[in-house]
C-alpha cells in the first residue's frame, strides 16, 4: 500500500501527500475538523489528545486502546480503526461513559474532558477490570487541572469493565485486521512498515539512514518537541515474529515490539519483578503503545526497563540479515544513550533465563510524584542465596546513577560468599559510592540519589528476608511511590 | 426566597456539551482563509536584540510574514497603559530589548502551523547580551516597598506595636518560609484568533476570564472604539488567574492578522506557557509570633519579599492573611518586591493567600508545638470575633462550626501531640491542621433575560465561566426567579455583545453577576403578570398581580391554580416574540459596614515513608463556611479541585530557571508535576449552612479559591507531626525528608 489507509469513526480515510510525521492529533483537529480531541501538551504527558485504536493485540485478537494521539503518527494507524469522542453519541444517546462522568461531575472547564472521555471508554471495555488499583492505572495518564480527579474516579468506578454492546463491541467483534503494511512517500519523507523479514532487509539494503520507530512514543517527540523531519522511518509494528512473548527454557522471550501493557499483563503470574517496573511506568496511554524494544534502545540512563532486565541475567538477541548475535543485556548499554547496534542491526528479543533456586528479586522505581514520573533513581536486584544462606550471586543494576544503565560491580563482588544478613548488606553500602557518581539535576541531587540507592538496597533485604521471591503486596493504597 | 432550584445539586448544563467534544474553545473557531502564527523567543535573560536573519524563515514554503521589533507595526496606545488599570508590562515587539529569556522577539505566520512552526525554527538571532538579576536572595539589598496591584492599597498593615510586643512576649517563634514560582497550567493552552471583519473592525476569539475587560485594554492599545471590538470567549478551558490580564499573545495574533489580511490564529505551546503569561511569584517570609504562656498571641510581625519581572511591580500580597485570621493587639506587616530579569508574574489561585497562609499557619503550628498545645486549641483560643484589622464586625463568619465539623469527622481528638508518634506498619502516621480563608468581593454587572413565544428564555451576561459551574448557577437561579423549569432557559456568556460581565478573578463571578441575573429576571415575571392581568382574554383577566403565581413556565391564580396559561399561551395570543428584562447591580455602599470573608479548615494526614523520603496525603476533611451555595454539587467540586490545586502547591509545583540563562527549565507536564489521578486521597468537603444578609444580596461570598489557602500548611503541619521534620521551604520533596 502506498497511500494512507485507516478508519476514522468507521469511516474510511485515504490519503496521500501529507507529512508521514503529521499526527494524528494534528489531523483530527487541523484536517478532519475533529476539535472533540484536545491538545494539551502535544508530547505524551496530559492524555487530553486520547482517542481510541481498534488494533490487534499480540495475539493477533482485536483490542479496543486508549492511545495519545499527539505521540501517533498517521502511518502507525495504517489498517486501523481510530476513534474520537465524537463517536460515542449513537442515534442521539450518549454512550453510558458520557452519562456518567456529566453525573457525576467529572467535567469542569470540560477540557480534559474528552480525554478523559476515550480512556474510560477503554476501561469499560476491558476484560480484566477485577481490582481497584487499576482503575488509578488507567486514568492517571489523563490530567485534570479542575476537579480534583475524585469525579472522574466515581464515574470510572461506575463504568469500567461494563462492556456493553455498544458499537465499540460490535466492531470488536465484527471487523477484520487490514494490514499495516505501507511504503509511503510524501515529498523528501518516506515511511515504510515492512511486512516481513525480508523485505525489512531489503530496505535497510537501500537505504543504510533509514531509523526504526515502534510506539513513538520516544521518537515522536523529536517531532513534536524538536520539530525533526526524519527523512525515512521504517516501523517494525508489523513484524509478528518481534510481538513474541513467550515462556522460553524455564525464563520468557520478550519479542522488541511487545508493548508495556502486554509485558504487564503477562509478567504478572509469571514474573514479579518486571511487572513492578510494567506497572509504574508511564501511563496506560503511553503503555499502549511504547515498547520493550523502544523502551532498550533509547539506551536512556533512566529508562525504566534495563535495571530490572539486567538483573534478572536477561540477554539481548540482536538480528540482522547476517544473522543473530546475543549479548549480555548489560554490554547492549555501551555509553550515554548509545548501544551495541551497528547497522542494519536491530533488537529482536530479549531472553530472561530461568531464575536459579534460591534467587530473590525485586525492582525499584523511585519518582517524585506516585505515577506518570519519571524515575529519580531505579533499581533492579537479584540475589541467589545457597542453602547455607550465603549469598552465591548478586546482580545490583541501577538507572539514574550514571550515564548508562549499569551494576554495581563492587558492590557486588563484596556481597559475594557472605551471608545474606543485614550486617553484610550494611557492609557493602559503602562500596555503592565507589561504583557510582551521581549527577545533580531537579530529580534530584547526587547527595539525594546516593542515599536512595543505599535505602533501596537496605529495602530489598527486609522485603526479601523470609521469602525467597516475594509476591507484589498491593500496596496502592500505601504510601510511597516506590514499589 | 423559595427554594425549588437554587441550592439543589443539579447537574452542569454543559455537561453533555463537554461530554461529546462539542463545547467550542477559542482555538476551535475556523474563519475562511485562517493563518497560524509561530512565536519566536530570546534565548538570552537581559540585553538588546541586535541582529535578526529571517531572510530563510521568509523563504519557508507557506510563509506570509515574518514580524520582528523592525517591522512589527508601532501600537497607536501603547502609551496610554497607565490610564487602563493594567500595569504597563507587556512586550509585543515595540523595540528590541529584551528584558527576560523567552519574550517574544519575532512573530512568523504561514499557511499552516506546521510551516509556521518550522519557519520560526530557522530564525536566527544576535543578542548584545547584558547582566542579568535571576536570583531572589541577591536581589533584597535593591528591592523596592510593594505597591497595592491593580489600585488596590499596597500589602501591609500596622497596630499596636509589634517589636514590643515580641520582646515582651514570654514564648516567641520566628521562623523564614519559602514558596516557589509556580504556573497556573490550565490544561486550555492560551489561544486566539484575530479577525479583522474592516479595517475598523476587529473580533477576538480568545481564551480568557473577562471579555469586557479584554476589550476595555485593546480598544485602547489598538485605538478603536470599545464598539468596533468583538470578543468571544465562551468557553474556556480553565484560567486559575493566569487568562485574566491580557498577554502578548493577544496583541500579536491581532497585528498580525492586519499585517497579513487574513484570520491569525496563535495558540501558545505548553512550554511557552511557562514564559509568554504569568506565574505565582516566588516569595521569601519570614513570620515572628509572641504569645502568653497560655498561647494568646500578643504579636505578629510577618514581612518578606516577592520576585517580579523588570517591567512591572506586581506584589504576591502574602501578609494581608496575617493581619485579620486572628486576634492579635499589636502587628507589623509589610512587603517589598525584587526585580528579575524574568516574566511578569500574575494572580494565581488565591493570589497572596496561598502562600501566605502557608507560612503563617505553619508558624501558628509552630507556635503550638513550643507551648505544647493541641493547634487547634491554640487557633480557637485567638479566635477573631470581629474584623481585628478594620475593627468591622463579620457580614457573617463560620470558623468554629467548620473547626468543630472537621475534627469530629477526622478524629483529632485521639491525636497525640508529640511528633513521631503515630505509626501504622512501615509509615509515619501525621496529622495537620490549618485555617482557609478568602475574602468577599464583588463587581458591577448587567444582564439581560428574555422569555421567547415558544415557552423557552435567553439570559445574557458577558461573565466567563472558567469550569466554574456558573452556566449552571445562573441558569438555576433565572429559572427559580422567572419560575420556569432550568431545562428551558438557555444562558449565555463569555461575549462582548452581550450585557457587561465582571472578569473572573477574587471568586466573584457569582457573587457579582448573580444580582443581576435576578433582577432581569424579575422584571421579566413582574412584566408577564402584569401583561396577563390587564388581556381581556386571558384566563387571569382582573386578578390583583399579587394574586398571581408563576411556575414551571405558567401563570396562574393563587386561589385556583387550574386557572391559568403558559407563558408561550400568553405571549402568542399578544403577538410579541418576547417579553424582555435587564437588570443592573453594583457593590452597595451598605456592604462596607462589615467585613466579608469566607473562612474554613483543613484537617490532613500524611503517611511517610523515611527510607525514601516519600509522603503520601491519605485522608482530607475540609469545612467551609462561605456564604450561600447555590449548588452543592457544582459548589464541592470547586473546593475538591481548589484542594487538590494547594496540594500540589504543597508537595510538586514549583518552576526553576537556569540559574545563568534564567530559562524556565521544568517547562513541561514531565517536569513541572501537577498532581495526577493516583495523588489525591479520600476528600470530605462540607458547607456549613450560612446565612450572610450584609455581604449582597442574594448572600453569597465565593468558593472558586478558598479551598486552595491553608492546605499548603496543613500538609506540612502533618509532615511535621509525622517526621519531626519542620519543611519551610515548598514544595516538600523527597529530598527535603530524607
Ligand atoms: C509521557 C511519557 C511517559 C514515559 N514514561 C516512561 C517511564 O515511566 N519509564 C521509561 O522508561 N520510559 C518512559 N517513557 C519513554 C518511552 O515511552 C519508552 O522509552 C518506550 O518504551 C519507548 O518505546 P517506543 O516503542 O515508543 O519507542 P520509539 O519511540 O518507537 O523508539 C525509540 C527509539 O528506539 C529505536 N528502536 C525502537 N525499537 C527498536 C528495535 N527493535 N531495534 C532497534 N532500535 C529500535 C528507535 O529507532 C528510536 O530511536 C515515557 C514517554 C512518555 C512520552
Ligand atoms: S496532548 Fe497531552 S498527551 Fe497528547
Ligand atoms: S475539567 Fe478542567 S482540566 Fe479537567
Amino acid at each position: 500500500m502506498d497511500r494512507l489507509r485507516f478508519y476514522l469513526n468507521d469511516r474510511l480515510v485515504e490519503e496521500s501527500g501529507l507529512s508521514p510525521t503529521t499526527t494524528v492529533l494534528r489531523y483530527l483537529r487541523d484536517r478532519a475538523h475533529l476539535t472533540g480531541t484536545k491538545e494539551g501538551c502535544a508530547e505524551g504527558d496530559c492524555g487530553a489528545c486520547t482517542v481510541a485504536v481498534l488494533e490487534e493485540d499480540g495475539k493477533g485478537a482485536p483490542v479496543l486502546r486508549a492511545i495519545n494521539s499527539c505521540l501517533l503518527l498517521l502511518p502507525m494507524v495504517q489498517g486501523k480503526r481510530v476513534y474520537t469522542v465524537e463517536a460515542l453519541k449513537e442515534g442521539g444517546r450518549y454512550h453510558l461513559v458520557q452519562e456518567a462522568l456529566a453525573r457525576e461531575l467529572g467535567s469542569q472547564c470540560g477540557y480534559c474532558t474528552p480525554g478523559v472521555t476515550m480512556a474510560l471508554l477503554e476501561a469499560c471495555h476491558r476484560e480484566d477490570f477485577n481490582e481497584p488499583w487499576k482503575l488509578d492505572a488507567q486514568m492517571c495518564g489523563n490530567l485534570c487541572r479542575c476537579t480534583g480527579y475524585r469525579p472522574i474516579r466515581d464515574a470510572a468506578a461506575r463504568v469500567a469493565g461494563l462492556r456493553p454492546a455498544d458499537r465499540f463491541a460490535r466492531a470488536l467483534a465484527e471487523t477484520k485486521p487490514e494490514p499495516m503494511e505501507l511504503a509511503y512517500t510524501a515529498g523528501p519523507q518516506r515511511f515504510f512498515t515492512p511486512a516481513t523479514l525480508e523485505a525489512l532487509w531489503d530496505v535497510l539494503d537501500a537505504h543504510p539512514e533509514a531509523r526504526f520507530v515502534v510506539g513513538g512514543t520516544d521518537l515522536s517527540l523529536e517531532v513534536t518537541k524538536r520539530f525533526a523531519e526524519p527523512p525515512l522511518l521504517v516501523s517494525l509494528e508489523a513484524l509478528r515474529v518481534l510481538r513474541t512473548l513467550e515462556p522460553r527454557a524455564g525464563g520468557h522471550r520478550v519479542g522488541a515490539t511487545v508493548t508495556l501493557t502486554e509485558l504487564e499483563d503477562y509478567s504478572r503470574a509469571t514474573c514479579p519483578p518486571l511487572e513492578r517496573m510494567a506497572r509504574y511506568f508511564g501511563a496506560r496511554q503511553i503503555k499502549n503503545r511504547a515498547t520493550v524494544g523502544g523502551n532498550l534502545c533509547t539506551a536512556s540512563p533512566i529508562g525504566d526497563l534495563a535495571p530490572v532486565l539486567i538483573s534478572l541475567g536477561a540477554e539481548a538477541v540482536v538480528l540482522s540479515r547476517a544473522g543473530e548475535r546475543r549479548m549480555a543485556l548489560e554490554d547492549f548499554f555501551v555509553d550515554y544513550r548509545r548501544t551495541a547496534l551497528r547497522r542494519g542491526e536491530l533488537l529482536a528479543f530479549v531472553d530472561v533465563p530461568a531464575q536459579p533456586a534460591g534467587a530473590r528479586a525485586i525492582a525499584y522505581k523511585v519518582s517524585k510524584r506516585r505515577e506518570l514520573d519519571i524515575s529519580s533513581v531505579s533499581a533492579g536486584f537479584r540475589v541467589v542465596v545457597d542453602e547455607q544462606g550465603r549469598v552465591r550471586e548478586a546482580r545490583l543494576a541501577y538507572g539514574g546513577m550514571s550515564a548508562r544503565p549499569a551494576r554495581a560491580s563492587r558492590a557486588e563482588a563484596a556481597l559475594v560468599g557472605q551471608p545474606w544478613t543485614e550486617a553484610s548488606v550494611e557492609a557493602v553500602l559503602p562500596l555503592l559510592d565507589e561504583d557510582f557518581t551521581p549527577r545533580t539535576d531537579h530529580r534530584g541531587s547526587d547527595w539525594y540519589r546516593a542515599q536512595v540507592a543505599k535505602n533501596l538496597l537496605r529495602g530489598f533485604f527486609l522485603e526479601t528476608l523470609s521469602e525467597p521471591a516475594p509476591r507484589l503486596q498491593e500496596r496502592h493504597a500505601a504510601t510511597v511511590q516506590v514499589r | 426566597m423559595s427554594s425549588k432550584i437554587i441550592g439543589r445539586p443539579m447537574d452542569r448544563v454543559d455537561g453533555k456539551l463537554k461530554v461529546t467534544g462539542k463545547a467550542q474553545y477559542a482555538a476551535e473557531y475556523n474563519p475562511p482563509g485562517m493563518a497560524y502564527a509561530v512565536i519566536v523567543q530570546s534565548t538570552v535573560p537581559r540585553g538588546t536584540v541586535l541582529r535578526m536573519q529571517t531572510s530563510e524563515a521568509e523563504r519557508a514554503p507557506g510563509v506570509l510574514a515574518v514580524l520582528t521589533p523592525r517591522n512589527t507595526p508601532k501600537l497607536p496606545g501603547a502609551d496610554k497603559f497607565s490610564a487602563v488599570p493594567v500595569l504597563p508590562r507587556l512586550t509585543a515587539m515595540q523595540d528590541s530589548e529584551v528584558l527576560y529569556n523567552g519574550q517574544p522577539i519575532a512573530l512568523v505566520v504561514a499557511d499552516t502551523f506546521e510551516r509556521a512552526t518550522y519557519a520560526a525554527s530557522r530564525v536566527r538571532t544576535t543578542y548584545v547580551e547584558k547582566a542579568a538579576s535571576l536570583k531572589l536572595e541577591a536581589g533584597l539589598e535593591r528591592s523596592e516597598p510593594a505597591l497595592g496591584n491593580f489600585g488596590m492599597p499596597p500589602p501591609g498593615h500596622t497596630r499596636g506595636d509589634a517589636a514590643a510586643a515580641l520582646a515582651a512576649a514570654p514564648v516567641r517563634v520566628e521562623a523564614s518560609y519559602r514558596t516557589p514560582t509556580e504556573h497556573h497550567n490550565p490544561m486550555e493552552p492560551h489561544a486566539s484568533i484575530a479577525v479583522w471583519d474592516d479595517p475598523e473592525h476587529l473580533t477576538l476569539y480568545d481564551s480568557n476570564q473577562g471579555v469586557f475587560f479584554m476589550r476595555q485594554f485593546l480598544s485602547l492599545l489598538f485605538g478603536l472604539p470599545p464598539d468596533n471590538v468583538r470578543v468571544i470567549s465562551r468557553y474556556v478551558g480553565g484560567g486559575f488567574g493566569c487568562k485574566a490580564l491580557p498577554w502578548p499573545h493577544q496583541i500579536m495574533s491581532i497585528m498580525a492578522a492586519k499585517v497579513v489580511g487574513r484570520p491569525v490564529k496563535l495558540v501558545l505551546t505548553r512550554q511557552q506557557m511557562f514564559s509568554l503569561v504569568g506565574y505565582r511569584p516566588q516569595t521569601l517570609q519570614k513570620v515572628e509570633l509572641g504569645a502568653s504562656a497560655q498561647g494568646k498571641l500578643t504579636a505578629i510581625r510577618h514581612t518578606g519579599y516577592s520576585e517580579t519581572s523588570e517591567l512591572d511591580a506586581f506584589t504576591e500580597p502574602f501578609v494581608n492573611v496575617s493581619n485579620m485570621l486572628y486576634a492579635c493587639p499589636n502587628v507589623a506587616t509589610s512587603q517589598r518586591v525584587v526585580r528579575l530579569s524574568a516574566s511578569t508574574p500574575t494572580f494565581m489561585r488565591a493570589p497572596g493567600e496561598a502562600p501566605g497562609t502557608f507560612a503563617f499557619e505553619s508558624a501558628m503550628d509552630e507556635l503550638a508545638h513550643a507551648l505544647k498545645r493541641d493547634p487547634l486549641e491554640l487557633r480557637r483560643l485567638n479566635h477573631a470575633d470581629k474584623d481585628p484589622e478594620h475593627g468591622k464586625p463579620w457580614s457573617s463568619k463560620s470558623l468554629l462550626e467548620c473547626y468543630r465539623w472537621c475534627a469530629e469527622r477526622f478524629g483529632w481528638q485521639r491525636r497525640s501531640l508529640q511528633p513521631r508518634s503515630m505509626r501504622d506498619g512501615d509509615a509515619l502516621i501525621g496529622w495537620g491542621m490549618a485555617t482557609a480563608t478568602f475574602p468577599a468581593f464583588r463587581m458591577q454587572a448587567s444582564a439581560l433575560a428574555r422569555v421567547m413565544a415558544d415557552g423557552t428564555a435567553v439570559v445574557q451576561c458577558g461573565a466567563a465561566d472558567l469550569g466554574t459551574g456558573a452556566y449552571t448557577v445562573f441558569t438555576q437561579l433565572a429559572a427559580e426567579t422567572l419560575g420556569m423549569s432550568p431545562e428551558k432557559v438557555r444562558m449565555e456568556m463569555g461575549d462582548t455583545v452581550l450585557p457587561p460581565g465582571g472578569l473572573a478573578g477574587g471568586s466573584s463571578t457569582t457573587a457579582t453577576a448573580s444580582p443581576a441575573i435576578r433582577s432581569a429576571s424579575n422584571e421579566v415575571r413582574r412584566k408577564l403578570v402584569q401583561l396577563a392581568v390587564a388581556d381581556k382574554e386571558s384566563p387571569l383577566h382582573g386578578l390583583a398581580e399579587k394574586d398571581i403565581v408563576v411556575e414551571d413556565g405558567r401563570l396562574s391564580s393563587s386561589q385556583d391554580t387550574a386557572r391559568g396559561e403558559t407563558f408561550a399561551q400568553l405571549l402568542t395570543r399578544q403577538k410579541l416574540t418576547h417579553v424582555e428584562g435587564k437588570g443592573d447591580a453594583a457593590p452597595d455602599p451598605a456592604e462596607q459596614k462589615f467585613s466579608s470573608h469566607a473562612f474554613g479548615s483543613h484537617f490532613v494526614e500524611v503517611r511517610v515513608d523515611e527510607a525514601l523520603g516519600t509522603v503520601r496525603v491519605s485522608r482530607i476533611v475540609t469545612a467551609m463556611g462561605a456564604g450561600r451555595i447555590l449548588n452543592p454539587k457544582t459548589a464541592r467540586s470547586q473546593i475538591q479541585g481548589g484542594v487538590i490545586f494547594g496540594l500540589g502547591m504543597a508537595l510538586t509545583e514549583e518552576t526553576l530557571r537556569d540559574p545563568r540563562l534564567g530559562r524556565v527549565m521544568t517547562a513541561d507536564f514531565a517536569e513541572y508535576h501537577v498532581p495526577v489521578h493516583a495523588d489525591v486521597p479520600d476528600i470530605d468537603v462540607h458547607f456549613v449552612e450560612e446565612h450572610d444578609p450584609h455581604v449582597n444580596p442574594l448572600g453569597i461570598k465565593g468558593i472558586g479559591e478558598i479551598g486552595t489557602t491553608g492546605i499548603a500548611a496543613a500538609v506540612a503541619n502533618a509532615v511535621f507531626h509525622a517526621t519531626g521534620k519542620r519543611v519551610r521551604e515548598l514544595p516538600i520533596t523527597l529530598d527535603k525528608l530524607l
